[in-house]
């Protein structure tokens, strides 16, 4: 580990602060153990869960078939049994065949059995666009965030990749955690402590008092990037990256949109039915009288995700497209 | 009074049958027709042997998963009928609060993990369970049961597959009750021989007459044995039927009025265990009335009871959506 110039935190890929809070919270807990497709012996697709078989042996870490119903219905019914399973489908366009367990189960049987059921499971996946086309590409956040009885989070940081799975992992319900399969390889600051990130608490993580700019994922990142470009035109955007979806912190995002008064909320799924029209109809209900503009929602085309490099470029939703709605808001 | 080890585990089974029959003939002929059931519920009126047999051959420890044909499961588990029809009711005094309803009935004292109406579903879920109790080494097995038309989900065979692959100690029960709401075995199965359906995942497997509870027992014994001493899936499919629709509202229009007559009249469950107990045990039938009478007046009394019961608060509407917060 290279090291930072603050001896606080360490420089870390962001697949490696994933390791270390499994890594962390399997020593911590002895029921915590890891399933998924590949992820023993090749350690993950993309090394998240490398090295862990070596350390906590092979009842612990379990490669399975390509079986994601059975993988997310074992998760919901070991999470009865006692257990404190970490599920992983590897990419999130995988869900829908693990949904049934996930949407019509695991976030149900608590209430359906009148809070006799605890169901404390975590399913791992990434979503996010780079190279793979149509069925490896896509941001479905807005399929389990729809859904009552689940948690869902979203990292975009080496920090919360770490501190927001470990909370998930003690978390006594299911939680969805979406992680983004660019960043996996982007290093970030990471602190030297273990830190947990309360699931439910949005992040301030640039002032500003022109334009409230809303994210999560990679393009929490983006806007920070898209940011800088607009202080340098004289618009300081305040950056909100909320973290979790479900149950989202509408307070700190109202809390800067009364101060700015312009919203805009930008995600890499697609735009039309996306969680950002959540986040704008919370905000709009909340805050009408503080509302200086029209608030805006910038995401990916109405497309599938095309495999040609422009064409994927043009279709997934990039820093210009940020830059390009708050100049039309403020 | 004629006793043994077999009349007297066979007179515990009638019982137990008993008081799964009579709970559902409560419900069909006398509750959902008062209009007091709000939807539809689906009843296990035939295959009471099948439900009773395996479950009399588990012990308490281990893990009942079930279907939306469940009442007589969870009945059978031990869960106190007036409390199971207050759930179907919809009454506070309901097992799941008033919450599940017929559908996902739920007992966590007696380990009834719940009725899963999402045909598969409870499969891999059953497969967890089992995973947990090998993981803690508990000694526990989960047993599942589907309906043959469960055998056609994905979740099946992923399970199957899996569930042999890591010896998993799961019981997977089939009830083969002839039809998948309307569409029949034949219509659905490429191979109906369902039994053989786990060979090709190597899984120990029995096909059991699922209308005699004293060949169910036995078979479930040797599955369960099997399933708990090796810490391997097993597979008993207990060949049934029901009497009655698919839910309270079928048509029927899928099956001739007569077959359901001709396998009542040859194959009740009730019938035929009544047979077994007069001829082979020699219990004399005034036993069997008494008993039959008794058992009658329970569920009466539990079903004016679950009555009694009044409707949940609505701000329980909003309460076990998560864990409560610490």
């Amino acid at each position: 580990m290279p090291p930072s110039p603050d001896s606080a935190t360490r420089e870390v890929a962001y697949a490696l602060a994933v390791r270390t809070a499994l890594t962390e919270e399997m020593r911590r807990d002895e029921r915590v153990f890891v399933m998924g497709e590949d992820v023993a012996v090749y350690g993950g697709v993309y090394g998240a869960t490398r090295g862990l078989l070596d350390q906590f042996g092979e009842k612990r870490v379990l490669d399975t078939p390509i079986s994601e119903a059975a993988i997310a219905g074992m998760a919901a019914g070991a999470a009865l049994g006692g257990l404190r399973p970490v599920a992983e489908i590897m990419y999130c366009d995988f869900l829908s065949i693990a949904l049934d367990a996930i949407a019509n189960n695991a976030a149900k049987l608590r209430y359906m059995s009148g809070g006799q059921l605890a169901l404390p499971l975590v399913i791992r996946t990434s979503a996010g666009g780079q190279a793979y086309a149509a069925q490896h590409s896509q941001s479905l956040e807005a399929w389990v965030a729809h859904i009552p009885g689940l948690k869902v989070v979203m990292p975009g940081t080496c920090a919360d990749a770490r501190g927001l799975l470990k909370s998930a992992i003690r978390d006594p319900d299911p939680v969805v955690v979406i992680e983004h399969k660019v960043l996996y390889q982007t290093r970030g600051p990471m602190p030297a402590d273990e830190v947990l990130e309360p699931i439910g608490v949005a992040k301030v993580t640039r002032p500003g008092d022109a334009v409230t700019l809303v994210s999560w994922s990679r393009l929490a990142g983006v806007c920070l990037e898209a940011a800088n470009e607009l202080a340098a035109e004289g618009t300081e955007a305040e950056v909100i990256d909320l973290r979790t979806l479900l149950p989202m912190d509408a307070d700190t995002v109202l809390a800067s949109v009364r101060k700015t008064g312009r919203l805009v909320v930008a995600h890499e799924a697609v735009t039309y039915g996306g969680f950002g029209g959540e986040v704008v109809a919370e905000l709009t209900e909340r805050a009408w009288g503080d509302l200086k503009a029209a608030p805006v929602r910038v995401g990916s085309r109405f497309a599938p995700v095309p495999f040609a490099e422009p064409l994927e470029s043009h279709v997934l939703a990039g820093k210009d497209d940020i830059i390009a709605a708050v100049r039309g808001v403020v | 009074m004629p006793t043994g080890p077999f009349t007297d585990e066979l007179l515990g089974l009638y019982e137990d049958m008993l008081r799964v029959r009579f709970f559902e003939e409560k419900l069909d002929k006398e509750i959902f027709p008062s209009g007091l059931i709000r939807g539809l519920t689906h009843l296990y009126i035939g295959q009471e042997a099948a439900g009773v047999g395996v479950i009399r051959a588990l012990e308490p420890q281990d893990y009942v998963l079930s279907t939306h044909r469940g009442h007589g499961h969870c009945l059978v588990r031990g869960s106190p009928p007036a409390r199971i029809f207050a759930e179907i009711l919809g009454r506070r005094d309901g097992l799941c609060r008033g919450k599940g309803g017929s559908m996902h009935l739920c007992d966590m004292n007696t380990n009834f993990v719940g009725a899963n109406p999402i045909v598969g579903a409870n499969i891999p879920i059953g497969a967890g369970l089992a995973f947990a109790s090998k993981y803690l080494d508990e000694g526990r097995v989960a047993a599942v049961f589907f309906g043959e038309g469960a055998m056609n989900t994905g979740a099946f065979h992923e399970t199957s597959n899996l569930a042999a692959l890591w010896r998993l100690p799961l019981v997977l029960i089939c009830e083969n009750n002839r039809y998948a709401i309307s569409v029949s075995v034949e219509r659905s199965s490429a191979v109906t021989e369902l039994a053989e359906r786990a060979a090709c995942y190597n899984i120990w497997r029995e096909e059991v007459d699922g209308m005699r509870v004293w060949k169910v027992i036995e078979a479930a014994r040797r599955a369960v044995e099997a399933c708990r001493t090796h810490q391997q899936p097993v597979l008993l499919v207990c060949n049934t039927y029901r009497f009655v629709g698919h839910y309270t509202k079928d048509t029927l229009r899928y099956r001739p009025a007569e077959e359901a007559t001709e396998v009542f009249r040859e194959h009740d469950p009730i019938h035929l265990a009544e047979q077994e107990l007069a001829d082979t045990c020699e219990v004399p039938m005034e036993q069997l009335v008494d008993l039959r009478d008794r058992i009658r007046r329970e569920i009466d009394e539990a079903a004016e009871s679950a009555k009694q019961s009044e409707p949940p608060p609505v701000e329980w509407a909003l309460e076990d959506v998560y864990a409560p917060q610490p």
